[in-house]
């Protein structure tokens, strides 16, 4: 038996540029991580990623969308020379639109109640289940939840939902729409999720005269250490690449900063 | 007629790939030192490699080079400059890549490092030219941190970095920076005390 210093849970390795060395090794398996980010942050870049990077290393992967139907979704990611087609029609990765799935259900009313949340979790549950998933991703979780009313029942069917696939050793990134990624802003669009997932990466834009820049902080990760450092990314053709933000330009621009 | 500075050739001839050399060059002379450096570069040392344009566009220095015979089209340029100015970026080459502005420098790395991941070069070079256009737009200590990471994440990777500046248009912080740095230097500088 390994001592408590040495033990090291196994790791989801995302294979994404710089994403494994923060995290020294990857994701701790079974983890659901909120991916919240504000518009443009590249979230569905990092979740797309994430996912192909794992149907590469043979595993099997899920991704529920909200946002955007499934045909523009895919489009939009084809530009990435990280992704290959194929990967899609050889079912490596699945993709699931959120309003097909409600209409399976018959969920096609504005808002839903404690039967319907249990209802999607289950058919979730299911899909992943008889897939064989170990990656999935919902994108967004945000555009989920506004049809969940109740901040308890948000809770509710995160934490169900969760444990569930953890229980079934499936690694989840909740993407999570944000308005601000300041160090006031919430996580999360409702003010549950993150107290819930397991781990928290951060997504946003530095303002540098005038000039946005992509950053990204993992600011929480269960079941490993971690930087908590800002670290610039770009969206290159080959995926997401990272590098530690310099200390002396990580501050949001003010003008009193620079037009003094 | 162009001339070469063959003594150039000759002190890159001694340094090794993880070395990061800074090229001091004058307000005159800052073409045919940095052709001087990156001829034997290409040609004697076979290197592949980056060229970060902040002081001009790109397409200005490829034909620069055009212009005395020398053909660059297989080194990858990140230019700095043409998007700054409207239609700037619809250029008649293929291996430029632009980067908004000379202040988003974590993107300016990140960009040559894709760019060398992709390549297919064994041995590469990153050519920035120049610090003294980077002091323009960004703060000494933001832009000393800069090169500090700059030059030891490509000597971490084994990739030769080559800096240009003008002693004398470079902010003191910053050039005492880059002398504490780099492990060679090449002076140009034609600096005139008064």
């Amino acid at each position: 038996m390994q001592s408590p210093s040495t033990y090291q849970r196994d790791r989801c390795v995302t294979g994404i540029h710089g994403l494994d060395e923060i995290l020294r090794g990857g994701i701790p398996y079974g983890s659901t991580v909120l991916a919240a980010g504000t518009c443009g942050s590249g979230k569905t870049t990092l979740g797309m990623e994430f996912l192909v990077r794992g149907a590469l290393a043979g595993e099997a992967c899920a991704h529920f969308t909200a946002t955007e139907p499934s045909v523009k979704l895919l489009e939009n990611i084809r530009q990435y020379q990280f992704f290959d087609m194929n990967m899609v029609d050889s079912g490596l990765i699945n993709v699931f639109d959120m309003d097909v799935l409600y209409s399976w259900l018959g969920l096609d009313k504005a808002s839903f109640d404690l039967d319907d949340v249990h209802a999607l979790i289950k058919a979730i549950v299911d899909i992943v289940n008889t897939i064989g998933v170990t990656r999935l991703v919902i994108d967004s979780v945000t555009t989920l939840c506004y049809k969940i009313k109740s901040e308890q029942l948000i809770r509710d069917f995160l934490f169900t939902l969760g444990k569930k696939l953890a229980t079934l050793g499936c690694t989840t990134i909740l993407i999570s729409e944000i308005t601000s990624a300041t160090e006031n802003a919430h996580w999360s669009s409702f003010g549950v999720e993150e107290a819930i997932a397991d781990g928290i990466i951060v997504m946003g834009d530095n303002e540098r005269m005038g000039h946005l820049l992509r950053f990204l902080q993992v600011v929480k990760m269960r079941g490993t250490y971690h930087s908590r450092a800002k670290h610039a990314i770009e969206l290159t053709p080959v995926g997401v690449m990272l590098t530690p933000m310099l200390k002396w330009g990580a501050q949001v621009d003010t003008t009193s900063r620079w037009g003094q | 007629m162009f001339e070469f500075d063959q003594n150039i050739a000759q002190q890159l001839s001694e340094v090794s790939l993880n070395s990061s050399v800074q090229v001091r060059v004058g307000n005159s002379n800052a073409f045919s030192v940095t052709a001087s450096t990156i001829i034997p570069l290409m040609q004697m040392f076979e290197m592949g490699g980056v060229y970060i344009s902040a002081s001009r566009g790109a397409v200005e220095i490829i034909q620069a080079f055009e212009a005395i015979g020398v053909d660059v089209s297989h080194i990858q340029f990140v230019d700095l400059v043409s998007s700054g100015i409207l239609g700037g970026t619809d250029v008649p080459y293929n291996n430029i890549h632009f980067v908004d502005s000379p202040i988003m420098l974590e993107s300016i790395l990140l960009r040559t490092l894709y760019i060398l991941q992709a390549s297919g070069s064994p041995r590469n070079f990153v050519f920035m030219d120049s610090v003294n256009a980077l002091a323009i737009y960004n703060e000494d200590r933001m832009l000393a941190e800069y090169l500090h990471t700059f030059i030891n994440t490509f000597r971490q990777r084994e990739i030769l970095s080559v800096i240009i500046n003008v002693p004398d248009q470079t902010p003191p912080l910053v050039l005492s920076n880059l002398d504490l740095y780099c492990t060679d230097l090449i002076d140009r500088g034609n600096v005139v005390i008064m």
